[in-house]
């Protein structure tokens, strides 16, 4: 319910700003006469898909022996059958373009099944364990099955699950990134590193190539957060290494920043902006030494921040964000 | 509020709407033009991205700057935490009066910046007021109390000057905290609600009052309505949840008593009557506190009665909701124009786009799988090695 909008309307639609036709509508929804719930219908979708993945997780922990491991394999797998058989009937034709869903359930039936699949597939693996020692490769079956899924039936929750799946088989848990922050472990880094190009890469391949260019803000988004906090981690080890890795950090979070303005990409400058500001107060902060770190430091961060806030300013009268 | 204020949150809100429209396609580019020259815009304001950072690097900025003056000054490290509150009820003084020159004859809003300094001012006057409290009481059971009060009543000047409606539900719900430390708080606690809340859904589609205001007083009521449910709660009462946030005397209750009685039927009724209230009303506010208190009164209700195995509750009710969302979804499409009693599943003037990648987001936070963990190579470390293996843990 909206008073001053629904003051607004009856005036509009007699200046004939407001087409006469769909005033009426305007005005029941501004008076509150009429309420959607389409996104608390979608949201509670999506906490159903959450609960039954939640319960089949638990499931599988806890009742392995008194089920029987060919009891809850076959459940599960006919399950995720019937959730994609339903999802193959009803989907429309393949586009590289966006296509719009069929239906308010379709993302998320088509969700539910492709987690119960990946859950039945993890399940066979503890159980039968037939990948043996090379076990992680289910992973990578999982992310290309799941981006497979996502690219034929256009869908951003299962791209994105393809996406943090891919990083889990190369040991980045993307869900926390702040994990990668103090992962000490250089292998993590470097793969979190190596991670956020492809995804940056294929992201700009989506673009170039038009071929489900839609995905391309999650795969960028997802990409340089994991390229940041790869780098980052490294400001946490001490001497010349961590020094090397906050000035990498600098660089690559300046030229974001510079990139992303040019391009009008505007929360990948905000990740610039806050990276550069980091690597290089990390560098001050060292350079100054314990001594004077408290006095200076103080002082550094206040006339820093207000120079960024500055610049800020001005970055924003020339980009016009739009609000 | 001052009135230029008001009266540029309303245009805002009109703005708001237009784009909406603009987005389902009910109005053309030339027609929200219009619009906008209808209900023009006086303030400077910033996007979504730039107002993050504004508000980051201006808290940053703040604090820093505070601390180089204390510095600076040689109160950092000392004892003298009288003129660090002096200093502080300064900065917060000083604060709130570049709050207040910003929205008012720098006509800022939502820039990032003013929101930061507002919040500084309100953290900074309450840490000097804290300051004296604890200095004078050195009891936290009165000094709590009067800290929350000034606390409530320092937010609510903020949300009536500023029309900040966060502010807003800080102030009642520092109230709620001060009563519990009363005589009979739990009783404030439910009376309070009670006798506000018909006032507050008023004042909240009131067109007399200010967008900022109107939304204030839904957020003041949703936090009145959440105090009465933790209140009544059979959980909250067995628990004496409400006396421990008062530091009052506990009293373990007799289960099975009157009391114990009426706070299990007020826990299963109060999302009842919600969602009724909701339904009836079309009231956004009441649908969601509703719903929320029936999830929170169905964990309630496994915590008591074992139904069944923790797996069984969790996918069944998935399955029970997902079906129930089916229904609805069904139900309100083949009405009369894809609606029944004023509800329908249609997104009308929602922007999908948004909202899916929203969604897309929360998928990676909460159905990424768990990493496998990378094995390295171990670097040489001197100082001897451990045991393991064979499912050894390496301590003995």
């Amino acid at each position: 319910m909206n008073p001053d909008v629904a003051q607004a309307v009856p005036e509009l639609a007699e200046s004939g700003i407001v087409p006469p036709e769909a005033a009426p509508l305007l005005l029941r929804v501004a008076r509150g006469e009429l309420l959607s719930v389409h996104g608390e219908l979608r949201f509670l979708l999506y906490v159903g898909v959450l609960l039954i993945t939640g319960g089949v997780g638990v499931l599988v922990k806890e009742n392995l022996d008194r089920i029987g491991p060919v009891v809850i394999a076959a459940g599960l797998g006919l399950a995720a059958l019937a959730a994609l058989v339903w999802v193959v009937r009803v989907a429309p034709p393949f586009s590289w373009r966006e296509v719009p869903s069929p239906n308010l359930a379709f993302d998320y039936v088509l969700l539910l099944g492709v987690l119960l699949a990946a859950a039945d597939l993890a399940y066979l693996e503890v159980k039968f364990t037939p990948l043996g020692a090379e076990w992680p490769w289910h992973l990578l079956l999982v992310a290309l099955a799941t981006g497979l899924a996502a690219v034929r039936f256009d869908s951003r929750v299962v791209f994105s699950l393809a996406l943090s799946t891919f990083a889990a088989w190369r040991g980045v848990s993307a869900g926390r990134l702040g994990s990668i922050l103090w992962a000490h472990a250089g292998a993590v880094r470097w793969n979190a590193i190596a991670c956020g190009v492809l995804f940056a890469v294929l992201g700009v391949v989506l673009v170039r190539t038009r071929r489900k260019a839609h995905f391309e803000p999650l795969a960028v988004h997802l990409g340089w957060l994991l390229i940041l906090c790869g780098l980052a981690s490294g400001m946490t080890e001490s001497g010349r290494t961590g020094r090397a890795w906050s000035a990498a950090l600098l660089v690559v979070g300046a030229a974001l920043a510079a990139g992303a303005y040019r391009f009008r990409r505007f929360p990948l400058f905000a990740f610039g902006v806050v990276a550069a500001y980091v690597a290089l107060s990390r560098l001050l902060v060292e350079a100054l030494g314990t001594e004077a770190a408290e006095a200076l430091g103080c002082f550094w961060f206040s006339i820093t921040s207000i120079l960024v806030i500055i610049g800020l300013i001005v970055a924003q009268r020339r980009l016009q964000e739009p609000l | 509020m001052t009135p230029e204020l008001a009266r540029a949150a309303r245009a805002e809100a009109v703005r708001n709407a237009a784009r909406s429209w603009r987005g389902a396609g009910v109005i053309d580019d030339a027609q929200l033009t219009a619009i906008r020259a209808r209900y023009p815009d006086d303030r400077s304001r910033m996007g979504p991205v730039f107002r993050v950072l504004l508000f980051l690097f201006t808290l940053f900025a703040g604090n820093a700057l505070f601390g180089f003056i204390g510095v600076l000054s040689g109160i950092g490290g000392t004892d003298r935490g009288d003129v660090l509150a002096v200093l502080a009820l300064l900065a917060g003084m000083a604060l709130a009066f570049v709050t207040d020159v910003q929205l008012g004859s720098l006509r800022r809003r939502q820039g990032g910046i003013e929101a930061a300094t507002s919040l500084m001012a309100i953290s900074y006057v309450l840490g000097a007021m804290g300051w004296w409290v604890f200095d004078n009481n050195h009891s936290s059971t009165a000094a709590v109390p009067i800290l929350c009060l000034i606390g409530a009543l320092l937010c609510a000047a903020a949300a009536w000057r500023w029309g900040y409606p966060l502010y807003a539900g800080a102030a009642a719900a520092g109230l709620l905290v001060a009563l519990s430390h009363l005589p009979l708080g739990r009783l404030w606690w439910i009376v309070l609600p009670l006798a506000t809340a018909p006032l507050l859904l008023r004042l909240s589609v009131s067109p007399r009052l200010p967008p900022a205001h109107r939304a204030s007083c839904t957020v003041i009521l949703s936090v009145a309505l959440a105090g009465l449910y933790a209140a009544v709660h059979l959980g909250s009462w067995e628990a004496q949840a409400i006396e421990e946030i008062g530091e009052r005397h506990k009293q373990t209750p007799p289960g099975g008593d009157l009391l114990w009685w009426l706070a299990l039927a007020a826990t299963a009724l109060m999302p009842v009557i919600l969602l009724a209230l909701g339904l009836r009303g079309r009231r956004y506010p009441l649908l969601v506190l509703g719903a929320g208190t029936a999830v929170a009164s169905l964990v309630t209700l496994r915590w008591y009665v074992h139904l069944a195995p923790l797996w069984v509750v969790l996918a069944v009710s998935g399955a029970v909701l997902m079906a129930v969302v089916f229904a609805l979804r069904r139900y309100l499409e083949s009405g009369r124009d894809g609606e029944r009693h004023g509800f329908t599943a249609a997104p009308l003037f929602q922007d999908p786009a948004r909202g899916r990648l929203l969604e897309a987001g929360a998928a990676v936070l909460t159905l990424a799988p768990e990493a496998r963990t990378i094995h390295e190579e171990p670097k040489f470390e001197g100082g001897g090695g451990q045991f393991g293996g064979g499912g050894a843990s390496g301590q003995f």
